[in-house]
C-alpha cells in the first residue's frame, strides 16, 4: 500500500513536471494554433542554455537564471519572426513539418555549441529525499511542482483577466476578427512565443536538474501529446490536470503491470490513454469542443 | 527534341489511357529505364548500388506516405511503425516457416495493410493534427509490441536473422541482385500508384483531401475510402520494410523508430505533396543527403587538415541542422517541393524553343 | 567550340599529365598506407560516449604513425558516423569495404548484428569491444567478429561473481541474496539476461529484473521498487548513454545505498558521475575493460605528443578518461593485430591475414591499460578479463586487479546458442 502511495504521490510531482511543458504547448496553440512539435527541444535548448550558465561560465544563480530566461524569450520572438510569420495561413502539415525541421535543427545545434556530454544544472536544493508520512518525497519533484503551480495559476489568471491574455484568446479564436477590432495580430504572436520561449526555459532548469541536460532531454515533449490530448489543446486548467493524470497513471502502472511484462510500460500506457480520449472525446476533457462549420 | 503534344492522335482507348502519351514523355521514360535496369548496375561498383538499393527502398516507403497524407490529406507520423510491421512479419515467415520471400514480401505488406487500417479508425472522428497525434501513438504501441511480446521479437534480441532470400532459385546474395528485385518492386509500386492516383479511388482521395464535407454530400463514402488509404499506404510501407529486412538480411526495430516516420515525411514535404514522381525525388533527396554532405564536409576539411574528432563531431551533427534548416528551406520557400522545380524545368522545354 | 576554350584545355593537359605522374611517383615513393575503418557514434542516443571513443582511437592512430606507422607502413584510419542507425552503418561499412580496410571497428550492438554477415562473407574482421553479440566469443563459428573484450556475459558473470564474493563475507548464504538488475530495454540491455538466470539456478539466489524503457530516463517507479518493495540486497545494473547517471539520481532519492550497486562497463564512466554529481555518487561501483586515468605509457605519450605540438591535451583524455582509454584499448588491438600479420605475412595485407594477425594476440598490455588477455582461433575474447572500480572523492580508483568469473558458464551458453544454430 505504501509503495502505491508513493508511486502516486511521486507520480503526481512529476506530473506537475509534464504539466508545465505542457503549458508551453498549449499556449502556443492557444495563440496562434501552430502545433509545437518542437517543445522538447526548445526545453532541451532553454536547458543547455543554463547548464551552460552555471557551470560552464560559473555564473551565480541569481544573475544565470534571468539571464537564461531572457535569452530563451528573445529566442522565443526570433523564432516567431523568422520561421513563422512566412507560414502563417498555410496547412497544418506545413507547420507541423516546420516545427519537426525546427526540432532537427535545435538537436543538432545545442550539441554543436556547448558538447554533447550531459551537463547539470545545479539548483540550491537538497539531495537527500524527505520522509513525509512515511514516504519518500524528492525535493526536486515538490520545488518543480510548486513552480508549475505557480506559473499555472498566473497564466490561468492572465488568460482570464488581462487585456493582454484575452486579446491572446481573441487571436485565438478568430484572427480576422481580432485583427478588425485593433488587435495587433503580429505582436500577440510574438508575445506568445516569447512567453513560451520564458515557461520552456523554466522547464528546461527544473527537468535539466532532474533528468540532465542533454539531447534526450528533448523526449520529455513527446511526453507532452498524451497530456494535451487528454487535457484539450487550448485549455490551461486541461494542461493542469491532463498532466496529473498522465503522471500518476504511469508511474502507477509501471509499478505494477511492469515485472509482468517486462518493463517499458511507462512508454505506451499514456499513449493508450491517449487513443481512448481521441475516440470518446477528441477536443480534450477541458479543451472546446471542436465544432466545424461548412 | 520538342515536347511535342499537337500532331499527336490517338487511334485506340488503351493509346488514349497510356500514362505518358507525348513522344518525348515516352523516350524519356524508356530513357530512365534504361539507365536504371543497364547502365546504372554496369557502371557502378558495390558501394554505389548499395546507396541505389537503399534509395529504391525509401521510394517505396514514400510513395506510400504520400498516398495517405499527400493524396488523402492524413497525416501519419507512424510510418516508420507499419514498416516495421512488415518487416518483422517477412522475418517470422522466411525464418521460422520458410516461406519464399516473395510471400514474406506480400504478407508483410498485407498485414501492414491490415494494422495500418485499424490504426485508421480513429479518422472516423478525428481529423487533422488530431489523426496525426493518433498515429504518433500508433508508432510508439506498435514498438513496444514489437520489442516486448517474444513470440514476434525472437526473443532478448528483437533482432531476426532472415535466411538470404532467393528468387526461383537463384540467391539473392549479391548487391546486383538485390538491386533488381529492388527495382522491381519499386517500379511496379511506382506504376500502380500513377494508375491509382488518376482512378475513381484516387479522385475520391484527392476530393477527401480537399474538401471533406463537400465530398460526403456528393456521395463519396469518406470513412471506407481513409480506411483504404491507410491500408494502401500501410501496404506500401510494409513491403518497404519487408524488402528492407530482406536486404539487410536481418530485422531489428531499431531500424523503424520515429525518426525514420519524421525522415520519410520529410521525403514527400521536400519531393512534394500529392505527387507520385515528387516521392522518388524526395527519397532520392533525403537519402543522399548525408552522404554527399559527408562527402563535401570530409572532401573541403580533407584539403586543410587530417580529420579530426572535432570536425566528426561538427558533420555529425551538421547533418541534424541541415536536414531541419533543408525542410525549413522548402516549406518557405517551395512549398510544392521538388516536384515544382521539376515541373518548372518541363514547362520551359514544352514550350522551347519559344517563351511562351 | 569556342576557340579560347579549346586553348585553355591543350594548356591544362600537359600540366595535369605531369602532376598525376608526380602524384603517383609520390604514393609509390612512400610505403602503402594500411587502411582501418571505424564506425562512430555522435549524434544518436549513445552520443555521450562516440565522440571519447573516437577520439581515443584517432590520437592512438596519429601516435602510431608519428612513430613511424606500423613497420614502416602509415596507417590511414577512416571514421563513418552512423548515429546509432543500421541504414547508416551499412551504407558506411560499404565504404569502407571500398576504401580498402582490412578491419573495422563497429560501434553498437544491433549494427554488429547486421553487419555480421557482411564481415564473415568480405572476410574483414570486425572488432566490438564490450558490446556486440556475446556469442560470437566462439571464433570457430563467427571467425570474422574479435569481440576482444568481455562481452555482455562475461561481464554479467564477472559482477555477480564480485557481488557473492562480497556477499559471502557477510556469511550469509547465496540463497539469502535479493539481486536486482537493472537495465536499458532493448537487445544489448536484455542480452546479459540469459547468464543471469542460468547463474541465479547455479548458485541459488533471488534474482528480479527492472527494464528501463528507451531512452533511459524513466526508472522512478523501478527504483522505488527496488529499494522500498522488493528491497534489493544488491543491483547489478546495464545502462548506457544517458541513464546510468539517471539511475545514480533515482536511486539516490529513494535513499538506496550506492555502494551496493555496480554498474557494467558502459554506466561507469566520469561523465555519468559527473552529470549525476560526484557528492552523491560515493561508492558507486563501476566495471571496466580497459584502465581508466592517465597513469599508463601510452597515455604520457599521447599527452607528450600534443605538448610536442604546443597543445593541451584534449578534453576527453583528461575528463573522460574511461571511454577514451577505451578508444586507445580499441586502436592498439587493432594495430598489434596488423602488425602481427604484417610480421607474419608481409604485404599485401588481406583482411585474412589481419584475422590471423587478432588471433595470435597475447601479451599485450601497453602498462596495464589491457588486461593480460589472449586471443585465439577459438577464444575471439581473449579470457573476458574485467576491473572494478568505485567512485571515491572525485574520482574512480580501483577497487579490484583483473578477474574473470564463471568462465565455464558463460561458454557453456557460447556453445548452446551455436548449438541452435542462430
Amino acid at each position: 500500500m505504501e509503495f502505491f502511495l508513493e508511486l502516486l504521490v511521486n507520480g503526481l510531482l512529476v506530473g506537475m513536471m509534464y504539466a508545465l511543458v505542457a503549458l508551453s504547448f498549449v499556449l502556443i496553440y492557444k495563440a496562434t494554433s501552430v502545433i509545437n512539435f518542437a517543445q522538447g527541444e526548445l526545453v532541451m535548448f532553454g536547458g543547455f542554455i543554463a547548464a551552460a550558465m552555471l557551470t560552464h561560465y560559473g555564473l551565480p544563480l541569481a544573475i544565470a537564471l534571468p539571464a537564461a530566461l531572457g535569452l530563451m524569450i528573445s529566442f522565443g520572438f526570433t523564432l516567431e519572426r523568422g520561421m513563422l510569420r512566412p507560414l502563417i495561413g498555410r496547412p497544418v502539415i506545413a507547420i507541423i513539418m516546420a516545427t519537426v525541421g525546427l526540432a532537427s535543427i535545435l538537436r543538432g545545434l545545442a550539441p554543436m555549441i556547448w558538447g554533447a556530454a550531459t551537463k547539470d544544472v545545479p539548483l540550491p536544493l537538497p539531495v537527500r529525499p524527505l520522509v513525509l508520512f512515511d514516504l519518500f518525497i524528492s525535493p526536486l519533484n515538490l520545488a518543480a511542482a510548486a513552480a508549475s503551480l505557480v506559473f499555472l495559476a498566473g497564466f490561468g489568471y492572465f488568460f482570464k483577466k488581462t487585456r493582454t491574455g484575452i486579446a491572446m484568446r481573441a487571436v485565438a479564436d478568430d484572427q480576422q476578427a481580432a485583427m478588425s477590432m485593433g488587435i495587433k495580430v503580429g505582436s500577440i504572436f510574438a508575445l506568445t512565443w516569447g512567453i513560451a520561449g520564458l515557461v520552456s526555459a523554466i522547464g528546461g532548469v527544473i527537468w535539466g536538474n532532474f533528468l540532465g541536460v542533454d539531447t534526450h532531454l528533448a523526449l520529455v515533449g513527446l511526453k507532452v501529446f498524451p497530456v494535451v490530448i487528454l487535457g484539450g489543446l487550448d485549455s490551461v486548467l486541461g494542461a493542469i490536470l491532463g498532466g496529473l493524470i498522465v503522471g500518476a497513471v504511469e508511474n502507477v502502472s509501471a509499478g505494477f503491470i511492469d515485472p509482468y511484462v517486462g518493463g517499458g510500460t511507462k512508454d505506451f500506457i499514456p499513449y493508450v490513454l491517449m487513443i481512448i480520449t481521441l475516440m470518446i472525446r477528441p477536443s480534450g476533457f477541458f479543451g472546446r469542443e471542436i465544432i466545424e462549420r461548412v | 527534341m520538342i515536347y511535342r503534344e499537337c500532331g499527336v492522335f490517338k487511334t485506340s482507348y488503351a493509346a488514349d489511357m497510356a500514362l505518358y502519351r507525348a513522344p518525348l514523355a515516352k523516350f524519356a521514360v524508356a530513357a530512365v529505364a534504361v539507365f536504371c535496369a543497364v547502365i546504372v548496375p554496369l557502371g557502378t561498383n558495390d558501394h554505389l548500388l548499395s546507396l541505389a538499393n537503399l534509395v529504391g527502398i525509401a521510394v517505396v516507403g514514400a510513395i506510400g506516405l504520400n498516398i495517405l497524407t499527400g493524396f488523402t490529406g492524413q497525416i501519419s507520423i507512424g510510418h516508420g511503425a507499419f514498416m516495421a510491421v512488415g518487416g518483422y512479419t517477412a522475418a517470422i515467415l522466411s525464418a521460422r516457416y520458410g516461406m519464399p520471400f516473395w510471400v514474406g514480401l506480400i504478407a508483410g505488406g498485407a498485414l501492414a495493410a491490415v494494422v495500418g487500417a485499424g490504426f485508421g479508425m480513429p479518422s472516423l472522428r478525428i481529423k487533422g493534427l488530431y489523426l496525426a497525434i493518433a498515429t504518433l501513438a500508433a508508432q510508439f504501441i506498435i514498438e513496444w509490441a514489437i520489442n516486448h511480446i517474444t513470440w514476434i521479437s525472437g526473443g532478448v534480441q528483437s533482432t531476426i536473422y532472415v535466411p538470404r532470400p532467393t528468387l526461383g532459385g537463384v540467391p539473392l546474395n549479391s548487391e546486383l541482385r538485390k538491386y533488381y528485385m529492388i527495382l522491381a518492386v519499386a517500379a511496379a509500386g511506382y506504376v500502380f500508384a500513377m494508375n491509382l492516383v488518376r482512378s475513381r479511388v484516387g479522385r475520391a482521395f484527392m476530393a477527401i483531401r480537399d474538401r471533406d464535407v463537400a465530398a460526403e454530400i456528393i456521395g463519396v463514402n469518406i470513412f471506407a475510402y481513409k480506411l483504404l488509404a491507410f491500408a494502401i499506404s500501410s501496404f506500401y510501407a510494409g513491403v518497404a520494410g519487408a524488402l528492407f529486412t530482406y536486404y539487410l538480411e536481418i530485422a531489428n526495430y531499431e531500424q523503424f523508430t520515429i525518426t525514420v516516420s519524421v525522415q520519410y515525411l520529410a521525403m514527400i514535404i521536400i519531393g512534394g505533396l500529392g505527387s507520385v514522381l515528387g516521392s522518388v525525388f524526395g527519397a532520392i533527396f533525403i537519402t543522399l543527403l548525408p552522404i554527399v554532405l559527408r562527402w563535401v564536409v570530409e572532401g573541403i576539411w580533407g584539403l586543410f587538415a587530417p580529420p579530426t574528432s572535432a570536425m566528426l563531431d561538427v558533420l555529425a551533427n551538421l547533418r541534424l541542422i541541415v536536414f531541419g534548416g533543408l525542410v525549413i528551406f522548402f516549406l518557405i520557400l517551395e512549398p510544392d517541393g521538388l516536384y515544382r522545380l521539376w515541373r518548372h524545368v518541363k514547362d520551359y522545354f514544352r514550350v522551347w524553343p519559344f517563351a511562351y | 567550340m569556342n576557340p579560347r576554350w579549346c586553348d585553355v584545355f591543350r594548356a591544362l593537359t600537359p600540366l595535369m599529365a605531369v602532376g598525376m605522374t608526380l602524384a603517383t611517383l609520390a604514393a609509390a615513393a612512400t610505403k602503402e598506407p594500411i587502411v582501418l575503418g571505424g564506425e562512430c557514434d555522435r549524434t544518436g542516443p549513445t552520443q555521450l560516449v562516440g565522440p571519447n571513443i573516437c577520439h581515443g582511437v584517432l590520437d592512438y592512430i596519429n601516435l602510431v604513425n608519428k612513430k613511424g606507422g606500423v613497420l614502416g607502413h602509415p596507417l590511414k584510419y577512416l571514421e563513418i558516423e552512423h548515429g546509432y542507425e543500421v541504414p547508416r552503418a551499412v551504407e558506411a561499412y560499404e565504404t569502407l569495404k571500398g576504401q580498402g580496410a582490412v578491419a573495422m571497428l563497429d560501434y553498437g550492438t544491433p549494427i554488429v548484428y547486421a553487419l555480421t554477415p557482411r564481415h564473415m562473407a568480405d572476410k574483414i574482421p570486425g572488432i566490438t569491444p564490450g558490446f556486440g553479440r556475446a556469442d560470437s566469443a566462439d571464433g570457430k563459428r563467427f571467425p570474422y567478429i574479435f569481440p576482444l573484450a568481455a562481452s555482455y556475459w562475461s561481464q554479467a558473470a564477472a559482477a555477480l561473481k564480485f557481488v557473492l564474493d562480497e556477499w559471502q563475507k557477510t556469511g550469509k548464504p547465496p540463497k539469502d541474496l535479493k539481486l536486482a538488475y537493472i537495465f536499458y530495454d532493448n537487445p544489448a540491455g536484455r542480452e546479459p539476461l540469459p547468464t543471469l538466470e542460468r547463474l541465479a539456478k547455479l548458485e541459488g539466489f533471488q534474482l528480479r529484473t527492472f527494464a528501463v524503457p528507451p531512452p533511459g530516463l524513466e526508472m522512478s517507479a523501478a527504483a522505488l521498487d527496488i529499494a522500498r518493495r522488493y528491497r534489493a540486497d544488491w543491483v547489478i545494473a546495464h545502462l548506457f548513454g544517458r541513464s546510468p547517471s539517471v539511475s545514480i539520481k533515482e536511486l539516490n532519492k529513494v535513499g538506496y545505498p550506492l555502494n551496493r550497486v555496480i554498474s557494467l562497463v558502459w554506466g561507469a564512466a566520469e561523465v555519468d558521475i559527473d552529470a549525476a554529481g560526484w557528492d552523491i555518487a560515493q561508492g558507486y561501483l563501476g566495471m571496466q575493460f580497459a584502465g581508466v586515468g592517465q597513469d599508463f605509457p601510452v597515455i604520457q605519450e599521447i599527452i607528450k605528443m600534443y605538448q610536442e605540438e604546443g597543445q593541451p591535451p584534449p578534453e576527453p583524455l583528461q575528463k573522460v578518461s574511461v571511454y577514451y582509454n577505451r578508444g586507445v584499448f580499441n586502436a592498439a588491438l587493432m594495430v598489434e593485430a596488423v602488425r602481427l600479420a604484417l610480421e607474419k605475412f608481409g604485404q599485401p595485407i588481406t583482411g585474412e591475414k589481419v584475422r590471423q594477425g587478432f588471433e595470435s594476440i597475447k601479451d599485450f598490455t601497453l602498462g596495464g591499460l589491457v588486461p593480460p588477455m589472449a586471443v585465439t582461433e577459438e577464444d575471439h575474447e581473449g579470457g573476458g578479463w574485467v576491473r572494478i572500480y568505485q567512485v571515491q572523492d572525485r574520482k574512480w580508483v580501483p577497487a579490484t586487479d583483473w578477474f574473470t568469473g564463471y568462465r565455464e558458464v558463460v561458454w557453456e551458453l557460447v556453445k548452446e546458442a551455436a548449438a541452435k544454430g542462430e
